[in-house]
């Protein structure tokens, strides 16, 4: 905050600059998000589940009128699911698509990530079909992949859209 | 000319102009569209003057804008309705089928002020025929007034007895006649300028347009008046054609013996500056305000203000939010009284109770007004109708009356919107198809001209669309032997399908039924697409046909479009809000006659049998059952099709507000969005037209 006349281009993940994440945890696994994308978090809240969609998906929930939909990131990332504790946050990000919520088992810190401290995910993992991660930063004690939002979110959903947002306008 | 198209055109004007310009020139274009039609045969006085005045308006805007050819076209049908206007022509079907000619011609250029680009429309022939149409004599030339060449003035005889009373005061008497140029864009401000000169200078005992007309800013390129001053002509002439953009006046002296005797405007317009040299220092204000406010009051005050509808779609979208806040206030204080009941809080409960019913009540109204706020009369719709229906019926050489009721019924303006299309097919139809030739007709004993009845009227939420026609009725022979020459359908089950149900085939994809494929109605939009339309507004279309008597097509519609009625059930843990125009019926399955047919539950209700579906399971709710399933029973309709869904338990009726569901879900089958329900959470609105004929069709045996 107080480097306010800093230029923001961590978009890039260029090194020299810095990263601005708010940082959450998937069972024993560290995250992060651009700040910049990150709408609001709220506590865990009823969900209404879509019959026939994708597994990941896990509904749909009512965020003050909006309907916003809600994927559980653990599901999405493989990893282990487990129950929702008191914990839990819904993440609610804007995406070019509008509102998601994502389910993570807790959201720990909002922090800035020098730029070089983060490197390309190959160097560490390598993940087949690795379509969110854009970089892993190595912090004192722990490895946080930061994760492209873009790339966890499912790309256009087949059937008209369009028609299905006219429709309910 | 032709070679023009395609280039792109310049016009004088801003956005701002341009969306003005657009608006004056819709509603002028749709008035000639309905009245042009009105016009052949009995010219009504009124009818003409205000025909005149819409293509008088499109010169003017068309002429401001710079659109040349619009103007010069606009300019020949006004001409053409100025001798229609005078009586030196009948209007016969020539002349309106010139005047309507011009007038698509106009729907064509007007469009090009929009897009920018040369349509390379022809209006040369047009206005040639326009003149043609003014040329050829008929037998009304010879009843027009002897002065063929203008219009009689004179005073009616309290005129002209006040005229005498003033001549004998020593004022005299004039005729003056004022022409406005005609590069002038605001003749109608400068003729009123012009007349409140005249008014100043003594008494205006006549005008010619009407003293009203004038006022009410209709005033034109040309005024006459008698007017009684104490002036000489020459003051007369100086001081009107101090006037901006008055390019002459003639002033005569009406001696009083020549008082009853017609007057005709003189073919030239009198030399502009003859003995005017130096004009009078009169103070008059030009483009002034006085003009404007003075055609202002004297118009008539509506009590109407044009709101965007984005703003009213928003505000609408505010209220459904309350809709949603006082259902769940009174969830609450339910709730609260059942566990304050004990701790004689009486008086607290009691007071929130009053609270939350007031707010259920301004919440209700303020709905509702702000509902009927974005209702129109369906009217606008049906007003093109006539027009429709004489081109159709000359086309396909039939003779057709339409009959139109209930224009006043008020719909919701997406509606009206979506509404059009759908109801100018069916009507198509209705002339093209049902209407028999005018040889057949006679050959049945009916009266040569068919009738077509298009009636509108609201019942409980909805508003109805009737399409009625007395002419041969549907085929169903036809239609049998179309299904089965099409493949929709196997000989055995076209054939022993009921009459009522080889009518509804007509819905069915890829089915014409005309003998040959006409200008008129092939063109591949079958009755399926009307009904995919109405269905996606949540309403119904039925027909019902009778041999040798008529059709009639029903459309019911929801009054509006941004909350649906719906019952809300609970399958399967989730709650799903069935839209009310569908259901049928809501059973408890005790009460229900349920039987198995070829091994698959079937509810006979009403001599009907309908097949029972899971409504969780046929959304794809792969979920394990959280309780046995089918308590209840709701039967639901689609068309025809009927079946019965079994769900967990009925939570009542709703008004719910549709929501989206969002791009990351996407368009899931047989769901059409969510809504919010009293407690904060989610339902999901289910899509019955899909999921009915769906699942109707997997129940039938193929």
């Amino acid at each position: 905050m107080a480097t306010k006349a800093e230029p923001t281009t961590e978009l890039t993940g260029q090194p020299a600059t810095e990263e601005h994440v708010v940082i959450f945890r998937l069972a024993d696994e560290y995250y992060a998000l651009d700040i910049q994308t990150v709408q609001e978090i709220v506590r865990m809240q009823t969900i209404t589940s879509i019959p026939g969609s994708d597994f990941w998906v896990e509904g749909i929930t009512n965020l003050r009128g909006r309907v916003v939909p809600v994927i559980d990131l653990r599901k999405r990332c493989g990893v282990d699911a487990g129950e929702y504790s008191t914990e839990t946050r819904i993440v609610v990000v804007s995406s070019g698509n509008g509102m998601v919520g994502l389910i993570v088992d807790a959201v720990s810190e909002v922090l800035r990530i020098p730029g070089d401290q983060v490197e390309p995910p190959s160097s560490i993992v390598s993940v087949p079909e690795n379509t969110y991660l854009r970089g892993i930063a190595k912090l004192d004690e722990r490895l946080v992949s930061l994760m492209d939002l873009e790339g966890v979110l499912p790309a256009e959903i087949e059937d008209d859209l369009a028609y299905a947002a006219s429709r309910a306008a | 000319m032709a070679s023009t198209k395609g280039q792109r055109l310049q016009f004088d004007l801003d956005d701002d102009d341009l969306k003005l310009f657009c608006e004056e020139a819709d509603e002028q274009i749709e008035l000639l569209d309905t009245s042009l039609v009105q016009l052949e045969g009995e010219p009504d006085p009124d009818l003409l003057q205000q025909i005149f005045r819409a293509a008088h308006t499109l010169k003017g805007s068309s002429a401001t804008i710079g659109h040349k050819k619009m103007a010069s076209l606009t300019h020949a049908m006004e001409t053409v309705l100025d001798a229609v206007r005078q009586g030196r022509r009948r209007p016969g079907s020539e002349v309106v089928d010139a005047l309507l000619a011009g007038l698509d011609a106009l729907r064509v250029l007007a469009d090009e002020v929009v897009t920018g680009i040369d349509s390379g429309i022809e209006t040369a022939r047009l206005e040639a025929d326009l003149h043609a149409v003014l040329e050829s004599h008929d037998e009304t030339e010879a009843a027009a007034p002897a002065e063929a060449s203008g219009v009689a003035y004179r005073l009616d005889p309290e005129q002209a007895e006040a005229a005498l009373a003033g001549m004998d005061n020593g004022t005299s008497l004039y005729f003056l006649e004022v022409a406005i140029a005609v590069e002038c864009q605001l003749p109608s401000i400068r003729s009123f300028q012009a007349l409140q000169e005249a008014d100043a200078l003594g008494q205006v005992l006549a005008t010619w347009p009407e003293r009203e007309h004038v006022e009410a800013g209709a005033g034109e390129f040309s005024l006459a008046c008698f007017l009684l001053s104490s002036q000489s002509d020459e003051q007369l002439q100086a001081a009107i054609q101090a006037v901006t953009d008055v390019q002459s006046v003639q002033a005569r002296s009406i001696a009083p013996e020549d008082i009853d005797k017609p007057l005709t405007t003189t073919s030239q317009p009198a030399h502009p500056g003859s003995g005017l040299t130096g004009r009078p220092q009169l103070t008059l204000v030009e483009d002034g305000a006085p003009a404007d406010g003075a055609r202002g009051s004297s118009r008539k005050a509506t009590q109407s203000v044009r709101i965007d509808v984005e703003r009213l779609d928003g505000l609408m979208n505010l209220v459904g939010e309350l809709v949603i806040d006082r259902t769940r206030l009174q969830q609450i204080r339910e709730q609260l009284s059942a566990v304050l009941k004990d701790a004689n809080l009486t008086e607290l409960t009691e007071n929130f109770e009053e609270t939350t019913s007031h707010l259920a009540r301004v919440t209700d109204e303020l709905q509702e007004q702000i509902m009927r706020s974005r209702m129109l009369p369906v009217r606008s719709v049906l007003t093109r109708l006539p027009r429709l229906v004489r081109d159709v019926a000359a086309k396909c050489g039939k003779k057709v009356e339409l009959v139109t009721a209930g224009e006043e019924t008020e719909l919701d303006r997406s509606v009206i919107e979506e509404i059009s299309d759908p109801l100018v097919h069916i009507l198509r139809n209705a002339v093209d198809h049902g209407i028999e030739s005018p040889e057949e007709r006679r050959a049945a004993g009916k009266p040569e001209t068919g009738l077509v009845t298009v009636t509108a009227w609201n019942q409980e939420t909805y508003i109805y669309l009737s399409v009625k026609d007395d002419g041969k009725g549907i085929d169903t022979s036809t239609l049998r032997r179309k299904v089965v020459e099409k493949g929709l359908m196997t000989r055995d089950a076209a054939e022993s399908a009921s009459e009522q149900e080889a009518i509804q085939w007509i819905f069915l994809p890829g089915l014409s039924t005309a003998k040959q494929i006409s200008d008129v109605s092939g063109r591949g939009v079958g009755m399926d697409i009307v009904r995919t339309n109405i269905e996606r507004l949540n309403g119904q279309i039925t027909l019902h046909s009778t041999p040798g008597t008529g059709s009639e097509v029903i459309i019911q519609l929801p009054l509006t479009l941004a909350t649906t009625k719906a019952l809300m059930v609970v399958a399967n843990a989730t709650v799903y809000a069935i839209p009310l125009v569908s259901v049928t019926e809501a059973l408890a399955d005790h009460e229900a006659d349920i039987h198995t047919v070829n091994g698959r539950k079937t509810l006979r209700l009403r001599q009907r049998l309908l097949p029972m579906i899971d409504l969780a399971r046929a959304l794809g709710d792969g979920r394990p059952r959280q309780m046995e399933a089918g308590r209840f029973v709701v039967a639901a309709r689609h068309g025809e099709r009927q079946v019965a869904f079994m769900v967990d338990r009925l939570l009542g009726e709703q008004d719910v507000v549709v929501k989206s569901l969002g791009h990351m879900v996407g368009n899931r089958r047989g769901l059409t969005g969510a809504t919010i329900l009293g407690d904060g959470t989610l339902g999901l609105i289910v899509d019955t037209a899909s999921l009915v004929s769906e699942q109707a069709a997997l129940a039938t045996p193929a």
